[in-house]
């Protein structure tokens, strides 16, 4: 049984881990292929992976409503709004238009889930704002760093900010573009490649641990 | 659709809309529904589209239709396999899905990892000096800052070596770099967020026209008018303040 | 003094709110009319790149947002794909985000009609994949492999717009608008690897994370947020929603720095008075 539960598993990892690394420094045709077919193989397995996030969802909210807990008719309109979509998709079999006409799928995107997700991301907007008002320290050295870059880079990316710029340090002969471009091109670039050689040497040294089956934690317990 | 329906679609993303946006002021049973129906709506167009472009060509129709690709049997297979996690018992099945998973992505990731943000990003900041002799002084200044700055923020991150003496001088020099970009990143991101709103706002004034028979300001005024009711009734004694 | 003062600063925070929802509102009705001058050098190595492509070349655009970043996004694939159309380049999409085939949809229900460019002839929608990097790959031996049929479930092999086109090696571009991590892989997996210029559109929360991507050449320009939306159609002459959103995001901007400023200098006062 430990073969079937551990074993098995643990070498699919190894050998599908090792085919891959592999296939990226072999450019000969079964490399090619074995790539191909896995491709092909990934590409469907992730599709599934979907399913786990669906059903959890649903389960949660159906139990709400089963058990009659608090708010538990609120957890109706999750269903609602999934019906919402897949009604008219299956109807419509997945098309959005048909003959130059907005069919009822490509209505329900647009009247329900369009907005509803624009707008939980454009409320962060108010949060910003306030959170700058009311956390936005300058106490030290750093902090006037990074108020300073961020300070230039909010003026000068509108034109009345540039306006302002002109008006108060014109005098320089710097336009204030041209000293975001080089915040952006030099100093945030050290910035952000220091962190993206450590996160890459952090990565492949996680990613060799799967592979050879040292870091297992995603596979649960026995 | 007809015009009818256009219309009541501006009025029902209008409304929803004005849900959302009804927190920032006070929770209320609009916001949740609208929440709610955000969770369902999201999941259903993800399901829609996973069906119609994922499960049946390419799973459905090589195992109905001749000619038949049997081979597409074993990553369905596997995929459905974690949905036994579900299933305490047999759950262990879900390893056979998530083991392939994880090598394929782990295989994936180190050369292209190594390539891309380790050597590629090394041979960046030595690169510019191999021009040196054509370069303007400024070029020169720039390039030496960047060299000097990833240095010292990678000496940042070096945690086995203990922060002392030349070592903590070096890496507290990398943390001005780090706080370049992240207020870089700060100011980007408040236009980043502005941007969205203004989308939304931009929605909202095209749904206040004639056109749309003024839905945003009919629901707007509304739900003022629920705020408004519903604070005269239901008023405590503290009043609640969102903080 | 100080306790008018500390009660300010301590101010109920949807006064804050109004504040701003009053100061981006405004200009949607009544313009300022201070649209976007200046163009950043990273856009116009973008424009470059792609209007310097020869006449029928193929280019691949991978638009993978949804609609949660669609006001800075939709207006950069816009654009570029308007430029696309005037160059007579042939163009291919594709997607790896579930929310993005709504709205690939409106982009074209519109805009290939201004150019009088048909469907299956000079342009191919595919249909969304669930995983990115492994059709990146897979694209670089075989397209067909993936995508044996579009969007409408035509044999893709045989559309006149993919006559020629098997791989990378047959495109002359890739053009990524996203506001996700899949430009990482485009980058790592095709760019890198396999030689293909790449040109991408990005949310401006990501933008300064992919200087050094630009600065190795390893990405050859860049669109950033809505102000990189607003630079491309002001270089393909084509105002549009990237332009009209600049003009209001001037007093929300110069807000955020007021109230930064303001609640410092509180707490100066607050301390030394």
């Amino acid at each position: 049984m430990k073969l079937i539960k551990k074993h098995i598993p643990l070498a699919i990892v190894v050998v599908t881990g090792l085919f891959t690394v592999a296939s990226y420094y072999i450019p000969n045709k079964t490399s090619v292929d074995y790539l191909e077919m896995i491709n092909k193989w990934e590409n469907i397995v992730s599709a599934f992976a979907f399913l786990l996030g669906l059903i959890s969802l649903f389960y949660s909210h159906f139990s709400k409503i089963s058990r009659r807990t608090d708010g538990w008719g609120y957890s109706l309109f999750v269903f609602i709004g999934f019906a919402a979509m897949v009604v008219p998709a299956v109807l419509m079999h997945g098309k959005q238009m048909e003959a130059g006409q907005v069919t009822s799928l490509g209505w329900a995107f647009r009247s329900i889930y369009n907005p509803l997700s624009a707008t939980m991301f454009a409320v962060l907007a108010f949060y910003i704002v306030s959170t700058a008002y009311r956390s936005f320290r300058i106490k030290s050295g750093q902090a006037l760093v990074l108020f300073v870059a961020a300070f230039i880079l909010i003026l000068g990316k509108v034109p009345l900010g540039q306006i302002v710029w002109d008006k108060a340090l014109g005098w320089t002969h710097y336009g204030v573009d041209q000293v975001i471009e080089w915040i952006m091109s030099v100093p945030a670039v050290a910035g952000k490649r220091g962190i993206m050689i450590g996160i890459s040497i952090g990565t492949v040294v996680t990613s060799l641990k799967i592979i050879f089956g040292i870091e297992r934690q995603y596979m649960g317990k026995d | 659709m007809s015009e009818t329906w256009m219309i009541a679609g501006v009025w029902i993303a209008a409304g929803l809309t004005i849900f959302l946006f009804s927190f920032l002021y006070k929770d209320n049973p609009f916001f949740k529904i609208a929440e709610h129906l955000y969770l369902g709506a999201g999941m259903g167009w993800w399901f829609q589209v996973y069906l119609y472009n994922i499960w049946i060509p390419k799973v459905w129709d090589p195992l109905a239709h001749a000619p038949h690709d049997w081979g597409v049997l074993i990553p369905a297979v596997l995929g459905l396999s974690l949905v036994t996690q579900f299933i305490p018992k047999i759950s262990w099945v879900s390893r056979y899905g998530f083991t392939f998973l994880m090598g394929y992505g782990a295989g994936l990731v180190v050369p292209a990892s190594l390539a891309t943000d380790f050597m590629s990003q090394i041979v960046g900041t030595i690169k510019p000096f191999s021009a040196l002799g054509s370069m303007s002084a400024f070029s020169i200044f720039n390039a030496l800052l960047i060299a000097v700055g990833v240095i010292s923020v990678l000496f940042y991150f070096f945690f086995s070596v203990e922060h002392k003496g030349a070592v903590k001088k070096v890496s507290n020099f990398g943390i001005y770099f780090l706080m370049v970009y992240f207020g870089a990143a700060f100011g980007n991101t408040v236009m980043a967020r502005f941007s969205l709103l203004y989308g939304r706002f931009d929605e909202l004034n095209a749904a206040a026209s004639a056109h749309n028979f003024y839905a945003t300001q009919i629901i707007l005024a509304a739900m003022v008018l629920y705020f408004l009711v519903h604070g005269m009734i239901g008023k405590k004694p503290s009043a609640e303040e969102a903080h | 003094m100080k306790e008018i003062l500390q009660k300010f600063f301590k101010i109920d925070r949807r006064w804050i709110f109004l504040l701003l929802a009053i100061v981006l509102f405004t200009p949607i009705i009544r313009p300022i009319g201070l649209p976007n001058k200046t163009i950043a050098r990273d856009t116009r190595n973008a424009y470059e790149a792609l209007d310097k492509l020869p006449k029928g070349s193929f280019v691949l655009f991978s638009l993978d947002y949804d609609p949660s970043t669609r006001p800075e996004l939709q207006p950069q694939a816009t654009a570029v794909i308007r430029h696309a159309f005037r160059r007579d380049l042939r163009v291919g999409v594709v997607t790896y985000i579930a929310g993005s085939t709504g709205l690939i949809q409106q982009i074209f229900e519109k805009v290939p009609g201004e150019f009088k460019k048909v469907n299956g002839t000079d342009y191919a929608i595919f249909p969304y994949m669930a995983n990115p990097t492994a059709v990146m790959t897979q694209m670089a031996s075989d397209f067909y492999g993936i995508y044996d049929k579009d969007q409408d479930g035509k044999d893709a092999r045989s559309l006149p717009v993919m006559k020629g086109i098997k791989s990378y090696k047959d495109m002359a571009m890739v053009v990524n608008i996203t506001g996700t991590s899949i430009l990482d892989s485009w980058v790592a997996l095709v760019g890198d690897k396999y030689n293909v210029p790449l040109v991408a559109g990005v949310t401006a929360i990501s933008q300064p994370g992919y200087g050094p991507y630009l600065q190795t050449g390893q990405l050859k320009g860049l669109i950033g947020g809505m102000k990189g939306a607003a630079e491309y159609e002001s270089l393909i002459q084509e105002p549009g929603k990237g332009t009209s959103g600049i003009d209001s995001l001037n007093l929300g901007h110069l807000l955020v720095l007021a109230l930064i400023l303001t609640s410092n200098i509180i707490l100066l006062v607050i301390r030394y008075l």
